[in-house]
């Protein structure tokens, strides 16, 4: 009797820990992952600027405090930096007040003022402090050279519970810590990539999921010579302000991984739209095309609308992201690729939050990767 | 049992056979389909009580249409360039003449115009769903002519949400189910 009710008090203790245990083991988004423990101390001889972060969260942010974090741990990586305080006196010198990008005078402005080879610009996409906190940093860093290419870029959302482990031992509930990681993660991935160990582009590893609901391609559209895109913010349908340039640097992240294309610098491109007073009511016309062809000589632009760019606080909800995108081409004035997206982060996910996405970030980089994917294949 | 029990449950399920079912779309007999190349689609009218959901729902059908490879579909951008220049008033339903001043400018063969009627939750006793009803017409600019009409409704409570709940499908797939059901309409 007493046999029995051990081994029914042990079936019951088993049948509490599994559940238990698989749950806290909900698989991690993929840029949760530190990338390596051993990144290169001592990396290439780039003179890099490193621009204040830029806040398109649309919620207030301690943008200094993630600043100095990020400068913290580049400094630990012994890359080039140019001191803060010189990068500081050219932005009040010159009144440079959008530091989303830089355009061909800023450009100008650091390589022959301060002798920046580079330039690192930094989007903060999201930041919540209820517990379990979230975070999303997208950087990339852009050479001050002739024709701005965009050398790296890489994006990295975090939520404190992404990989709680077992009893959520691995629960990361201090905002801080979260921040430090999301930033050592760039600064690794930025130090891999001048170390000449990585290239400059994102890849990851993406869920069948995320694939785009519906899309076109026209046969016009070869590839086999790159092509010069400039992608223009989205236009914005969203309660989420800032959506449209959230999911436009998601586009250039993704487009800048493959070889077909020559991304160009959001920040010329809005240069251009300002320039030329384009305004997009109800997106892009073929006369503002034609006007962005020219002046950019661009091949290709992509535009698109954002019609939901929701992240949730605290532990309850999904993140939810809808877009469509387009991509105009320059020869034929038509409308060459058509991509219709749409997911939430608990898409096919059924027991245990296994497979759970917590940021739009993460979500966003998937299903737009699986798009541009789907254009170059 | 008296023959006539069997008559009569006979004639009640003839009858109910006898229903006629409303044809929900439309297609011009005289009018060459495959001969249409560019088409542009109209803002549509909204009459639902979400402001974004007719943009929405068009977005979506743009790209489903031109994702079928049949026609080309001109990018919203130029189309309201085109409504601007035409000096449309109401592009939402615009009469004949504008569609063909519009379609003269924007080098469109036909014109979509749509009204959104339902597009959300419906609720009945504690169970919800989502729904949405569209309609939609075209105008060949040639022959100034309607030559295709559709309506379509999907989504709203059946019996498996009654008697089970679940809240229906979500709202983007709903759309892709009636939109989906549209183009068939349409092409095939």
């Amino acid at each position: 009797m007493i046999f029995l009710k051990s081994l029914f008090t042990s079936i019951i203790i088993f049948l509490f820990v599994i559940p238990v245990g698989i749950s806290g083991c909900a698989l991690k988004n993929e840029p949760a992952r530190p990338v390596s423990a051993d990144a290169p101390d001592d990396v290439s001889v780039l003179k890099i600027a490193v621009l204040p972060v830029v806040n398109i969260s649309g919620t207030p942010a301690p943008l200094h405090t993630i600043h100095q974090a990020l400068l913290n741990s580049l400094n630990r990586k012994a890359l080039n930096l140019l001191v803060p305080d010189l990068v500081e006196s050219v932005i009040r010198k010159h009144r440079i007040r959008y530091l989303g990008g830089i355009n061909y005078t800023t450009s100008q402005v650091f390589r022959e003022e301060v002798g920046a080879e580079a330039v690192l610009i930094t989007s903060l996409e999201l930041y919540s402090e209820i517990s379990p906190p979230k975070i999303a940093l997208t950087s990339r860093l852009v050479s001050t050279a002739e024709h701005m290419p965009i050398l790296w870029m890489r994006g990295i959302g975090l939520a404190g519970n992404d990989a709680p482990g077992l009893l959520d031992l691995n629960l990361i509930e201090d905002p801080q810590k979260l921040l430090d990681l999301a930033v050592q993660n760039l600064s690794n991935l930025l130090a891999h990539y001048l170390s000449g160990r990585s290239d400059g582009a994102d890849f990851q590893k993406i869920r069948n999921t995320f694939r785009p609901r519906v899309s076109f391609l026209a046969p016009v559209l070869n590839l086999d010579m790159k092509k010069r895109v400039a992608v223009i913010p989205f236009f914005n349908t969203s309660e989420r302000k800032h959506a449209g340039e959230i999911i436009a640097l998601q586009f250039v992240k993704a487009l800048t991984a493959f070889d077909n294309f020559s991304v160009i610098e959001p920040g010329v491109v809005r240069q251009t739209l300002l320039d030329m007073r384009i305004i997009m009511q109800d997106g892009l016309s073929l006369a503002d095309a034609d006007l962005i062809f020219s002046r950019l000589e661009a091949d290709l632009v992509l535009s698109g609308d954002i019609m939901d760019y929701q992240d949730y606080k605290g532990l309850e909800g999904q993140p939810r992201v809808d877009f469509s995108a387009q991509i105009i081409e320059k020869k034929s004035r038509e409308i060459v690729w058509a991509v219709k997206s749409h997911n939430r982060g608990d898409d096919r996910v059924f027991f245990f939050d296994w497979g759970k996405i917590r940021t739009a970030h993460a979500m966003t980089t998937q299903m737009v990767q699986w798009t541009v994917g789907d254009l170059v294949q | 049992m008296n023959p006539r029990i069997y008559l009569i449950a006979f004639v009640i399920v003839a009858l109910a056979g006898c229903t006629t079912a409303i044809p929900e779309s439309y297609h011009d007999p005289e009018m060459e389909f495959s001969a249409l190349r560019t088409i542009a689609v109209m803002p549509f009218s909204n009459l639902t009580g979400d402001k974004l959901a007719a943009e929405r729902v068009r977005n979506t059908f743009m790209t489903s249409l031109m994702a079928t490879g049949v026609v080309y579909v001109i990018p919203s951008g130029e189309v309201v360039r085109g409504i601007r220049r035409a000096g449309l008033e109401h592009p939402t339903v615009p009469s004949i003449e504008d569609v063909v001043k519009l379609a003269a400018i924007i080098r469109a063969d036909a014109v979509i115009t749509g009204v959104l009627k339902e597009y959300g939750e419906v609720r009945s006793g504690t169970t919800t769903a989502n729904i949405i009803s569209l309609s939609m017409q075209m105008i060949e600019r040639e022959t100034r002519k309607v030559v295709w009409t559709a309506a379509t409704t999907k989504g709203g409570i059946d019996a498996f949400d009654r008697l089970f709940g679940g809240g229906g499908k979500p709202m983007n797939d709903v759309t892709e189910a009636a939109i989906d059901d549209i183009l068939k309409k349409l092409i095939y």
